[in-house]
């Protein structure tokens, strides 16, 4: 096989698992409230500076990490119980503006805390690179991937073993009739922020290494895994890794086999395909069509 | 209850007229920055009222007005570079966009709420790496100045005060064009099918065709402004078509008015004010006055700052014990809110 | 001391007043249906019990006052409410349905026994307890809403037209479900129903609204004998 190909196509791999973390938070988010949260990427880029804080400030890297995921996670409820909570009734129209006020306000938050000059941030994995037929991968892209492995069969357990994913699957479902069975739908709302908040943190964590870290890090990847969440149903977490892979290889063939669209142009492709299969599917690559019978 | 109508009328008129002399003679007076950011008030009040007629008049999110802007404003940098006439390149600046906007709207507003955000939310994603690429016309990165639109000899004005009238006569037209399609028959439609759809269906109304409708007359509103921009600024970037700026046109809009006119233009004084307000303590704080003040909005006046008065003046009513009906924007003959339907 | 007491309830959507002071008793094992036109005011008074809707008055609960609760607040108290269309969580499995029934209950062991206990009574849904509950018939449907209510093993059951959009004979099939729940758990029951004589088949009092008031009440053999109730709700 050409190698060049293998390369790429283990590279889009790599990029792909970064669109899906942040996607997987998106992905949460909608699956509790129903909402799509354009705020997720600057949320996680405030958790990735506030982490990068106590690294500044000695605290090893993975312990900055794991605190930074945790105060996150409170961070995350707060913000639905503060300010996405007065919206929730009311349309989608809103809701989305909502979001994309918090998008504005957290990026500022960002830049007026930390500046708007990009900063080093510590990697979790070794440096180096391995050799995998011809395709060089760094240790950084294996754990990424890993990691990203990981979250995916915790919440695919924390969704389908638990209670607590139970009552999060009701709530999605039917809030009202949810509440029927006593189900604190308030509370579980805040529970489906924090997981999302926590799971942005953690995607910033991973993605910031690669990138430099600075307020408008995650504008492109937002858009990706955006791109990768709604190809992926919304409401399915593996259908939005899967989806943020095959964005991530495809658009990397795209840009490299496809002259005219290049390096530079290769994000129209998901987001062109995006649109294609928002229109001829509207559910999404794998999301289950809404068929209730009466 | 009678005179209190009619003194409020006269005395409306009056502002009006002050407002308007106010506007004709101050460029003679203020200093040429000054001039520069009126004229910016105008030309982003055009682009606010794009994103207005689709999203406030219409109830569809876009979050890609910057595209449509970036297009008008190289459509204008192209003709003029290549001397073609003024008023050809006008009518390119809005009919290119309005056509691209079009095309895209076919099969966009086929798509709901979010969805319809995230295809308008690309298009300066897409835009931005385009204009980059194609340097003959755009001039990439680095962007393209163009010198035109001089004050002509006889005028005896000096060049900011010639683009101040040129900009603010032809973005009073188009405000003036939105004013009444928004009061007209089809202008009720929009809000219909904003409100709901399943009603407009019942009336005979096809939210699709005018949803259609109100994406194309945006771009074309967006493309119009980009024209504009170019007058009043002499250059352009791909920076200008971000989508950072898509997503400020819209916080701008519901910070002065969703469904309003007038409100666009506040949401114009908002853009162009904000940033020198902030950054008299540091530029980099614009983004948080944003944020904030978008969402301090729609916890206190979902219908953005011209309804403000209307929101204290029920706040007083409520503590004096008067029950008074919420408001909407200012435009109440568009507000037929179709009630929700309890069963 | 009654289980449930509405006493001078009332409820608005908005400004729009819909009942206009209520008043019910249920005692304790006993079961009352509430009969009536469409838009009279059977499923908002049901939505009060909830706190599903802003209200006025008082209800109490063994006679705790529970109005102002919000709606898993009035579940937690062992009170199961069986909303109108049923309710059901249609992405979930028929046994996650089920279990999100019992999400208040903190003995695993006995939820375990009282799930299959259910799927003993209803085989058809046994069968297809890993289905997704939106591929099941309205009638399946319905069982399974009765069955999640039943699992938080509750001290009242709020039942809202159970027999909405089902043919006559599954609406007959549900009726002596619940019957056959009532005997074995020995709750109470408030019973929304358009049909008076399935209501009737179960409970042994009822009171019938009109436009947000309560227009008669009394036991099932006074209202039966009431040539007004059977010409509107009995077919003649």
């Amino acid at each position: 096989m050409d190698s060049i190909f293998l390369q790429l196509v283990v590279d889009g791999l790599a990029n792909g698992a970064i669109y899906a973390a942040l996607a997987l938070a998106i992905v949460l988010v909608h699956r509790a409230t129903g909402m799509i949260n354009f705020a997720q990427g600057a949320m996680a880029v405030m958790s990735t500076f506030l982490a990068w804080s106590m690294w500044q400030v000695g605290l090893p890297a993975p312990v900055a990490i794991l605190v930074t995921i945790v105060i996150s996670m409170v961070m995350g409820a707060a913000v639905e119980r503060l300010v996405i909570r007065r919206f929730e009734q009311g349309s989608e129209h809103t809701a989305v503006i909502v979001t994309v006020g918090l998008l504005v306000l957290f990026t500022g938050l960002a830049g007026l805390f930390w500046g708007y000059t990009a900063v080093e941030f510590p990697s979790l994995f070794p440096l180096g690179t391995l050799n995998i037929a011809g395709a060089f991968v760094s240790y950084q892209s294996l754990g990424n991937i890993a990691v990203l492995l990981l979250v995916v069969l915790g919440l695919q357990l924390l969704f389908k073993k638990t209670k607590l994913g139970l009552a999060l699957r009701a709530v999605a479902d039917n809030p009202e009739s949810s509440s029927l069975s006593g189900i604190p739908v308030g509370n579980l709302l805040m529970v489906g922020w924090g997981l999302a908040a926590a799971l942005g943190a953690l995607a910033g964590a991973l993605i910031a290494p690669k990138v430099f870290l600075d307020p408008h890090m995650l504008d492109q990847v937002l858009v990706y895994a955006l791109a990768a969440a709604i190809l992926g149903g919304l409401n399915s977490p593996l259908g939005a890794v899967v989806a943020a892979m095959l964005i991530g290889v495809v658009e990397n063939l795209a840009g490299h086999y496809i002259t005219i669209i290049g390096d530079d142009l290769k994000i129209a492709v998901p987001l062109i395909a995006m649109f294609i299969i928002l229109l001829v599917r509207p559910q999404g690559l794998f999301g289950q069509k809404e068929v209730v019978r009466v | 209850m009678n005179r209190t109508i009619f003194k409020r009328r006269w005395f409306r008129i009056s502002v009006i007229a002050v407002l308007a002399l106010a506007a004709v003679l101050a460029p003679l007076e203020l200093v040429p920055y000054a001039n520069y950011q009126l004229t910016m008030i105008a030309v982003m009040g055009v682009a606010i009222l794009g994103v207005n007629i689709i999203t406030g008049y219409t109830g569809q999110i876009s979050l890609g007005q910057s595209a449509f802007l970036g297009l008008g404003a190289y459509v204008t940098a192209y003709g003029v570079t290549e001397g073609w006439p003024v008023p050809l390149v006008f009518l390119l600046a809005a009919v290119i966009p309005g056509a691209v906007g079009l095309l895209i709207a076919l099969p966009a507003v086929r798509l709901k709420g979010a969805s319809i955000a995230m295809v308008t939310i690309s298009l300066p994603i897409i835009a931005d790496p385009l204009a980059k690429r194609l340097t003959d016309i755009t001039g990439g990165s680095a962007g393209i100045t163009v010198q035109w639109m001089s004050a002509p000899e006889w005028t005896g004005l000096a060049d900011d005060q010639w683009r101040y009238y040129i900009v603010g006569a032809i973005a009073l037209v188009f405000f003036v064009l939105a004013w009444n399609l928004t009061r007209g028959r089809i202008g009720r439609a929009f809000a219909i099918v904003r409100d709901n759809e399943a009603v407009a269906t019942s009336m005979g109304i096809s939210s699709y065709k005018y949803k259609v409708l109100a994406f194309t007359i945006a771009s074309a509103y967006g493309g119009v402004a980009g024209f504009l921009y170019l007058a009043a600024v002499q250059y352009m970037s791909p920076a200008t078509l971000s989508f950072i700026v898509g997503i400020n046109l819209l916080a701008a809009m519901i910070i002065g008015g969703s469904a309003s006119i007038i409100g666009s233009l506040f949401g114009g004084v908002f853009y162009v004010f904000i940033p020198v307000v902030a950054g008299q303590i540091d530029p980099s704080h614009t983004p948080i006055v944003y944020g904030a003040a978008l969402l301090l909005i729609l916890f206190l006046a979902p219908g953005g700052v011209v309804t403000l008065p209307r929101v204290l003046r029920r706040l007083m009513g409520r503590r004096t014990g008067r029950q008074q009906q919420p408001g909407g924007g200012d435009d109440q003959a568009t507000e037929s809110s179709a009630g929700k339907v309890t069963s | 001391m009654p289980v449930l007491e509405l006493d001078n309830v009332t409820a608005a959507y908005g400004k729009a007043e819909v009942l206009h002071g209520i008043g019910l008793k249920v005692e304790p094992g006993g079961a009352v249906g509430i009969l009536g036109a469409n838009g009279a005011g059977k499923t908002t008074t049901l939505r009060a019990v909830s706190g599903m809707v802003k209200t006025g008055g008082q209800v109490t609960f063994n006679g705790r006052k529970i109005t102002g609760l919000r709606p898993d607040q009035v579940a937690g108290l062992g009170i199961s409410h069986v909303p109108q269309g049923r309710g059901t969580l249609a992405r979930l499995s028929v046994r996650d349905n089920l279990l999100v029934g019992a999400y208040r209950r903190k003995d695993s062991r006995g939820v375990a026994v009282d799930l299959e206990h259910y799927f003993e009574l209803f085989p058809q849904l046994a069968a297809r307890r890993n289905n997704l509950a939106a591929a099941l018939s309205g009638g399946e449907q319905q069982l399974l809403a009765i069955g999640r209510a039943f699992m938080s093993k509750p001290e009242l059951m709020l039942l809202d037209e159970p027999s909405l959009g089902l043919a006559p004979s599954t609406a007959q099939g549900v009726y002596e479900a619940i019957a056959e729940l009532r005997r074995h758990s020995g709750l109470s029951m408030v019973v929304v129903e358009q049909n008076a004589a399935l209501a009737f088949s179960i409970v042994e009092e009822a009171i019938v609204l009109e436009t947000g008031h309560v227009a008669l009440a009394g036991t099932r053999d006074e209202l039966m004998g009431m040539d007004a109730i059977r010409e509107a709700y009995l077919g003649g």
